[in-house]
């Protein structure tokens, strides 16, 4: 059971991040909850990459065989700049919207409807 | 010319330019024979409005663009009433719905 | 060294070049981006219809990055695709040439569009990574590089939808447009994670030659289809859409129509080339038939009552997808037998193709009148205008011609595709067509009352001073509007040579697959 406890550990953290997204009003509690989710896609990409018993793949001629997979940590350092990218627009966004509406409520910011 | 294949017909361009263009020389013959002893300046010149004397200010005759249609959406109107009550404009509401989609995708897609 | 062989990878290098020299050409002069912006876009499109000339002649591309060949054989004698490999067919050219082409229409437009705006560098800057984002997207074979792209274009336009920031509304539209859509983005990310978890790669190709259809593939299946969908703007999770593309800027508005076209790319490959099994492909089929009908229903009905001009063409755009994907999905439920798909299954997925390139062309140029009109008169609310067409002849005209291609009046190229798509949904179900019959009504009406209240009319005291708008708006609309002659006046050439060879590149499966693995793995 051991095994697959990373698994839920990743469900776990994309459905609080979901739950803010969707349940929360303050707009900077939405940004931590896509954040989150994006924690939880960088976390699912780590583990899958695991081999039990596995060495760390820098070694060149390595001791032992079992190498724990690395494609998956080059994807993860990808998404963690994508997410980084999308936090510091989404923030910005969020202190004009603040300076425009003079809330920070997502109830009340909304214009465009209809 | 120009004829392409819709699985079930024909369409061809160039045959169908050649009838238009074949009705509007018509069209035009019927306008030509109109007449043109109209006294200029006079009432014969005005734009009929139905009989209402013809207003000064372009506003006024105008057919403002927000009530078009008012006869369909009207006959409409518990389908547009639904339709606006499910465009909220609430943020959550656009979340909600993607992931809800997606979940029901998901469970159908274990289903089959 | 060769340039033909290197087109993909220019493809994509051109607009890079673009997106990061803007802000230090920026730094000399404005009028030297000025003169960057429409320069490297005709450029890319150059690149674009010299790759698909290639294409059409030669066969479908492969450019692998960084090495000679594509597979890697480990010493069992089993080859595995591990680098970056662009797979250009037929279908990612052609929506490569018309998304590049709409791209330099919008950027001849834009320079003088942005004139009275500061910041012309960043936002050439924005503009180029939004189109080497959609570019990427459809010439890309790899999964994970998918998603990149993807990003790429989305954050790009997030910035771009917002650009106007001392309005409040933009702030809002982008604010909601990048929640929805990076928590969409997200979920593209676990497919890609779920997929590379079961099967070890990351080419489309190498996962289609693998998918064995099991809990982990279906779910990514799910989530692939889901997300691309929101991304295309499907009902019901469509309604970022007229938020983001009412309030952007119109040459951004009618780019980001191609650029939603992309994510349409992604979820017509994901139906075909990735999952196009006998055992899911009904679900998929009647899944993309059932999103289509919504679409064009709800998105006409909205479009109809809207009261500002760029909101209810951003609401028509939703419908036009609808037609697509109804297309598509007949193609895709009549590929489970080859009768039904000799019979109507092609003409299907061919009519949704010319669908898509006409709609990149009709939709672009509708957005970018809607901004001239914005430009000369000030105003977006079609209560505030009247009686136009005496003061910009030239602008009501291109209107006239692309209303009446996202209406279907003949000879015009939106009645040709719609007419394919009428004949063949009809055979698989007359309740389909009819449906893509009424919404073609309701969309020549709100195309006509768009028409009425804003050029026909009396003239307007306050609108007096409204002049024509300047020489390179009118090149980039007058663009279009040649290209939408082009594909009325010469259908067949069109369709024989472009569309249906990527009618046929998408439903072929093995073909997509053998490309990359060589056949016979």
């Amino acid at each position: 059971m051991t095994g697959s406890m990373p698994y839920v550990a990743v469900a776990v953290l994309f459905l609080c991040g979901l739950y803010m997204v969707l349940f929360e009003h303050n707009l900077f509690k939405i940004a931590l909850g896509i954040t989150v989710m994006e924690a939880s896609a960088n976390l699912f990409l780590v583990v899958l990459g695991y081999r039990s018993g596995g060495g760390i793949p820098v070694y060149t001629l390595a001791s032992r065989e079992a190498m724990v997979l690395p494609t998956p940590q080059a994807l993860t350092l990808t998404a963690i700049v994508i997410g980084l990218a999308t936090t510091a627009l989404l923030l910005s966004l969020v202190v004009w919207a603040y300076r425009h509406y003079g809330t920070l409520d997502i109830q009340q910011i909304r214009r465009l409807r209809g | 010319m120009g004829a392409i294949y819709t699985g079930s017909g024909y369409w061809s361009v160039g045959w169908w330019i050649l009838f238009a263009a074949l009705a509007l020389a018509m069209t035009i013959y019927f306008r030509s024979l109109g007449r043109g002893d109209y006294k200029v300046g006079t009432e014969q010149e005005e734009f009929f409005n139905a009989g209402h004397p013809v207003p000064e200010d372009p506003r006024e005759y105008r057919f403002p663009a927000a009530s078009t249609y008012w006869g369909f959406t009207r006959a409409l109107s518990r389908y547009y009433d639904f339709l606006f009550a499910f465009h909220t404009g609430f943020l959550q509401d656009y979340v909600a719905l993607t992931a809800g989609v997606l979940a029901l995708f998901g469970v159908l897609a274990l289903l089959v | 060294m060769r340039l033909d062989e290197h087109l993909p990878a220019l493809l994509l290098a051109l607009p890079l070049l673009g997106a990061f020299s803007a802000p230090l050409v920026g730094k000399g002069s404005r009028r030297w981006v000025e003169l960057l912006l429409p320069v490297l876009s005709g450029l890319t499109f150059a690149v674009a219809a010299a790759l698909l000339h290639r294409v059409s002649v030669g066969g479908t591309q492969l450019y692998v990055m960084g090495a000679e060949r594509a597979g890697l054989a480990l010493p069992s004698g089993m080859s595995l695709p591990i680098r970056i490999v662009l797979e250009v067919d037929a279908l990612s050219a052609l929506m490569a040439a018309s998304g590049s082409l709409v791209a330099f229409a919008c950027a001849l437009f834009a320079v003088p569009y942005m004139r009275r705006f500061s910041g012309f560098d960043k936002f050439a800057s924005l503009y180029f990574l939004l189109v080497a984002g959609m570019l990427g997207m459809e010439v890309t074979g790899d999964l994970f590089n998918f998603f990149v792209f993807l990003e790429i274009a989305s954050v790009a336009s997030y910035g771009l939808v917002a650009f106007w920031r001392d309005r409040p509304e933009a702030i809002e539209a982008g604010l909601k447009y990048t929640v929805v859509s990076t928590v969409a983005a997200l979920m593209v990310l676990f497919a890609a994670g779920f997929l590379y978890g079961n099967h070890g790669v990351l080419n489309m190709a190498a996962i289609a030659s693998r998918v064995d259809l099991g809990v982990a593939d279906k779910v990514a299946m799910a989530l692939l289809f889901g997300s691309l969908a929101m991304k295309a703007g499907a009902v019901p999770m469509h309604m970022w859409l007229p938020d983001a593309y009412g309030e952007a800027p119109s040459c951004v508005s009618a780019l980001l129509v191609s650029v939603s076209q992309a994510s349409l790319y992604g979820l017509f490959r994901t139906s075909f080339s990735l999952f196009g099994l006998p055992r899911v492909a009904p679900l998929l089929g009647w899944g993309l038939v059932v999103l289509g009908l919504l679409s064009m229903f709800v998105g006409v009905t909205m479009a109809i009552v809207q009261k500002e001009i760029k909101r209810l063409m951003a609401y028509h755009a939703i419908s036009q997808t609808g037609y697509m994907l109804l297309g598509v999905g007949v193609g895709l439920v009549a590929s489970l037998s080859p009768a039904r798909m000799e019979s109507f299954g092609l003409v299907a997925i061919g009519g949704a193709l010319y669908h898509v390139i006409n709609h990149a062309m009709y939709k672009g140029l509708l957005f970018l009148t809607a901004g001239a009109v914005y430009y000369s008169a000030g105003t977006r609310m079609l209560d505030q205008m009247g009686g136009l067409a005496r003061n910009m002849p030239k602008t009501a005209s291109l209107f006239a011609l692309a209303a009446a291609a996202i209406a279907g009046l003949p000879p015009v190229n939106g009645f040709t595709s719609k007419l394919l798509i009428y004949q063949s949904s009809y055979a698989l179900s007359p309740f389909l067509a009819a449906v893509g019959m009424i919404t073609s009504v309701l969309t020549l009406a709100s195309f006509v009352k768009i028409f009425q209240s804003a050029f026909l009319g009396p003239a307007l005291p306050e609108l007096s001073e409204v002049r024509e708008v300047p020489a390179p708006m009118l090149a980039g609309m007058a663009l279009l509007a040649l290209a939408i002659a082009g594909l009325s006046l010469l259908p067949g050439p069109v369709l024989e040579h472009m569309v249906m060879p990527a009618a046929r590149a998408l439903a072929d499966r093995g073909a997509y697959i053998a490309a990359v693995m060589g056949g016979g793995m």
